[in-house]
């Protein structure tokens, strides 16, 4: 499980992660909702290391219990965790393939010299997200949505038990934006992988996540369950917007919609 | 009995083999003379202008010029046919021409120079020929002599020399040294009365119109002016090849323009077309002149020539 | 068990097809110079070395011609080439941009500027006397780059925009008071004009085993870098995310680059297009994975600039251009021409 305690992070002189604090546990998709500015990604970024923490502990529970993945060198942070970047400014002339078999780099010798075994991950990955015939195609050729499962598919290659995902389906399309959340929350329940995804579609939150985390203003504002965070009271004070929830006609979440009656 | 005589036979076999021959042939070494002896010119040994001990064992034949100043001296001082090679500035006298040519500004070509087999390679200090370009040569086992770059007549004097040692000409370019030196002479004791020195504009580059490009002092051409009874108006500037901008032009006023940029086309005719010279007084009064920058830029006998042309333009009625 | 990725990533035609171009260029620079040596007469020579024949005249100076002006030029132009191409494809990955070459961030411009202060100073001519140049050129150009990164640094990041910034700043500084001095300088105009040219050092075998130490290590911790290059074109977020220490690479492959670049420069001079279009030819025709890409840049470019050189040797017989023109006239509407050739769009 991946416990967060405590972060906060500057942007020079203002403070735009206030002690925040969440655990996500083996198995659970956990959503980042917030309204733009919040903080999401930055929380991304500083848990995974790339932006400097000004306080505050990442905890990986599969491993020792004292050791801040803070601490750690990128390489060590990399078998724990791995994160799916939104699909912006890709290097275009790589292939699928060899996008996938970059994910084994904290497993492979600083030559990057992949073994069959790597290999044979990198093939397992990209069957998980059903886009094993892309391979031999340039990334820069591909459709956005085919785009962010490759991402997804070289985070799975790096075989962590941690997986972050920062707004995936900012970019893509009604149907990709279904099955992308599908195959993430069915990869977290087959492979105990502890999941946190920053999104900015609420509905998509309430769908596929089993606790959601309300981030406002770089403060974590509540969280539950979806529906217990995604009330008419919380959401409209974060997003200033009214909005009412109701129950979703099909699936056993909430619905949340923009306006008042 | 017969060991004693062997002994005797061996010691003496040993000393007839060590010591009366030699003696022999070192008596008839020491009677020989010395003028019989198998020695020619004694060798030459001498520090060129990069302070480099150059020695020849005796004055160079096959010569290969690296700059055009050096081809004018060795033709100047009677080794002209000992010259092999020359780079392709060299054009002076007319028959270097037909030599072939190693090189020049862009380069020269070592292959070509180590191909013809020359005995000495004569090069030209003060930046024409590189330290590099000497160093090159001197590691393929050719002899190089750097002439210094002279800053005065009385240098040129000793370069016409050290020419002549090199290749065997010593005498004439003694008597080559002896009637330039007169011919200054003359020039200096008709300057000398002269008390109105004219103002003087060397113009090398007038590319940019605005900001042509002339002498400054401590060039052959400032010394050249001086030395003809002019002014240099760049001697006041700094650098060797100052820019003059028309502005400062304008202000000094010189009485004279020579032209050494008229091997590139600039005429009379044309700086009086551009714009802004027409208020200098030299082109009002036409004393605007071409002049060959050859004769001053090359180093040589030819620096002579360039006093005495310099002279008859600043002071027309001198030499008639 | 670990072995090398085989078919996909490591194939081996493109450095065969490399190093025949390497051979041949290898070759033709040896063969053709200023004195024409028929090729009957190398082929004697080459007999001749094999079974020990001493030479008489003229297969003697054919010979000397051979061993001690033409092989040590052969091998200095060809480590130059080499050092060009293979910091050229790694600057490129570095700072993610087609139009990156090893002078970016102004190892050049303090190259130049070295040079141009030790040539206005009257050395001795002596060993150090002549090596003053290439060591004060080696030194303005590594001064410049450690200027440039310090100026770059934010905090403990060094942002590429930075470097090219800092660089071109400092390039552009470099260059003019390069200028000014040469404006100042007395006879050495010539000398310093010459050298900024590119070509113009000593012959011999010495600024061959002077440039060595460094293109061994410069170039050799490049080679290695392949894959690190790699993760960097993902930006360095992702790289990082993917477990690369982002600034400690970064730090060690332009220190390293730098090296190579320098060393080269300080020998030959500054000589251009060689180390921005080498790489982009190998990427068009053989794909951009850097661990592909750095080795075959390496040989691409060792093999182009002897090209260059040869056509710079032979085409004024006796005198030479300076390679860098060659290098700008040919390179660049080679380069268009392979362009238009490329099958692949959005190659980059």
């Amino acid at each position: 499980m991946l416990r967060i305690e405590n972060l906060s992070v500057y942007y020079g002189k203002r403070l735009v992660l206030h002690d925040v604090s969440l655990e996500i546990n083996s198995g659970e998709v956990v959503a980042l909702i917030g309204p733009n500015g919040a903080g999401k990604s930055t929380l991304v970024r500083a848990v995974s290391g790339v932006i400097p923490a000004y306080r505050g502990i990442i905890q990986n529970d599969d491993l020792s219990r004292h050791t801040d993945l803070l601490s750690l060198s990128p390489m060590q942070r990399a078998r724990s965790l791995a994160v799916v970047p939104q699909v912006a400014s890709l290097p275009p002339a790589f292939t699928v393939w060899e996008t996938v078999l970059m994910g084994r780099t904290p497993h492979l010798n600083f030559l990057g010299q992949v073994s069959a075994r790597d290999e044979a991950i990198a093939r397992l990955a990209l069957q998980k997200v059903d886009a094993l015939e892309l391979s031999g195609r340039r990334v820069g050729e591909l459709s956005g949505g085919e785009q962010q499962r490759v991402l997804l598919a070289r985070a799975l290659a790096q075989s962590t038990p941690i997986l972050l995902l920062d707004e995936p389906t900012s970019n893509l399309d009604l149907h990709y934006q279904v099955s992308f959340m599908e195959t993430v929350s069915a990869l977290a329940r087959q492979e105990h992988l502890a999941v946190l995804v920053a999104l900015h579609d609420l509905n998509l939150a309430a769908r596929y996540a089993s606790r959601v985390a309300l981030l406002v203003e770089g403060k974590i504002k509540a969280t539950g369950t979806p529906r217990q965070v995604l009330t008419p009271e919380l959401i409209s004070l974060a997003y200033h917007l009214p909005v009412q929830v109701i129950p979703h006609p099909f699936v056993d979440a909430p619905l949340v919609l923009p306006g008042s009656r | 009995m017969f060991r004693k005589l062997f002994f005797v036979l061996l010691t003496g076999t040993l000393l007839a083999a060590c010591n009366p021959v030699q003696t022999v042939s070192s008596v008839a070494a020491s009677t020989e003379s010395p003028a019989t002896a198998v020695q020619a010119v004694p060798s030459i040994t001498l520090t060129d202008g990069l302070g480099r001990t150059v020695t020849l064992a005796s004055p160079a034949q096959r010569v290969v010029s690296l700059a055009p100043s050096n081809t004018e001296i060795l033709f100047a001082i009677g080794a002209g046919a000992q010259v092999i090679a020359r780079d392709e500035t060299s054009d002076y006298p007319a028959e270097v021409l037909t030599l072939p040519t190693i090189g020049g500004y862009g380069g020269f070509s070592l292959e070509a120079i180590v191909a013809l087999h020359p005995d000495l390679v004569l090069a030209q200090g003060g930046g024409f020929n590189s330290p590099e370009l000497v160093a090159s040569l001197e590691n393929l086992g050719l002899t190089v002599y750097v002439l210094p770059n002279p800053p005065t007549l009385e240098a040129m004097y000793t370069n016409l020399e050290t020419a002549g040692v090199l290749t065997g000409h010593g005498a004439e370019a003694t008597a080559l040294v002896e009637s330039l030196k007169v011919r200054v002479v003359i020039v200096d004791e008709k300057i000398l009365p002269i008390s109105f020195r004219p103002t003087v504009y060397y113009e090398l580059d007038a590319t940019e119109p605005t900001k042509p490009y002339t002498a400054g002092p401590g060039t052959f051409v400032d010394l050249l002016i001086a030395r003809s009874g002019g002014i240099n108006i760049g001697a006041e500037l700094q650098g060797q090849w100052p820019q003059i901008s028309l502005e400062q032009l304008v202000v000094a006023n010189p009485i004279f323009i020579i032209l050494g940029d008229a091997a590139y086309g600039e005429t009379p005719e044309k700086v009086t077309q551009r714009p802004g010279w027409g208020t200098l007084t030299a082109i009002q009064t036409g004393q605007v002149f071409p002049f060959d920058d050859n004769l001053v830029s090359r180093p040589g006998p030819r620096l002579v020539d360039a006093l005495e042309a310099m002279v008859k333009l600043l002071h027309p009625g001198l030499f008639e | 068990m670990k072995y090398c990725v085989p078919a996909k990533i490591m194939k081996i035609r493109p450095y065969l097809y490399t190093m025949i171009f390497l051979l041949l260029a290898v070759m033709l620079s040896i063969a053709i110079g200023s004195v024409i040596i028929p090729p009957v007469d190398l082929g004697r020579i080459l007999f001749g070395w094999l079974k020990g024949v001493t030479f008489s005249d003229p297969l003697k100076t054919f010979a000397f011609i051979l061993t001690d002006i033409r092989l040590p030029r052969t091998a200095l132009v060809l480590l130059t080439g080499a050092a060009l191409g293979g910091s050229g494809a790694a600057y490129q990955g570095l700072f993610r941009n087609p139009l990156a070459d090893p002078y970016l961030i102004g190892v050049a411009s303090g190259a130049g500027l070295g040079a141009v202060l030790a040539i206005s100073v009257k050395w001795p001519y002596s060993f150090w006397g002549l090596l003053a140049v290439p060591v004060a050129a080696f030194i303005g150009a590594l001064l410049t780059v450690f200027l440039v990164y310090v100026l770059a640094r934010v905090g403990k990041t060094i942002p590429t925009t930075n470097l090219i910034l800092a660089g071109v700043a400092f390039g552009s500084f470099a260059t003019a008071l390069t200028t000014y001095l040469m404006l100042l300088s007395t006879g050495e105009l010539h000398r310093a004009i010459a050298w900024l040219s590119g070509g113009a050092s000593q012959a011999g075998w010495e600024p061959v085993l002077a440039m060595l130490p460094f293109l061994v290590t410069g170039l050799g911790t490049l080679l290695l870098s392949g894959h690190a290059l790699n993760l960097l074109q993902f930006g360095d977020d992702q790289a990082q995310q993917m477990g690369l220490s982002v600034t400690r690479t970064r730090t060690l492959i332009l220190l390293a680059a730098s090296l190579a670049t320098a060393a080269a420069v300080s020998f030959s001079g500054i000589i251009g297009f060689i180390g921005l279009i080498v790489p982009h030819v190998i990427r068009l025709w053989f794909g951009a994975d850097y661990r592909r890409l750095l080795p075959l840049s390496l040989i691409g470019g060792a093999g182009a600039l002897l090209l260059a050189d040869v056509i710079a040797r032979s085409v004024m017989r006796p005198q030479e251009l300076p390679v860098g023109i060659v290098t700008a006239l040919v390179g660049a509407p080679f380069f268009l021409w392979v362009l238009r050739r490329a099958k692949n769009q959005g190659y980059w």
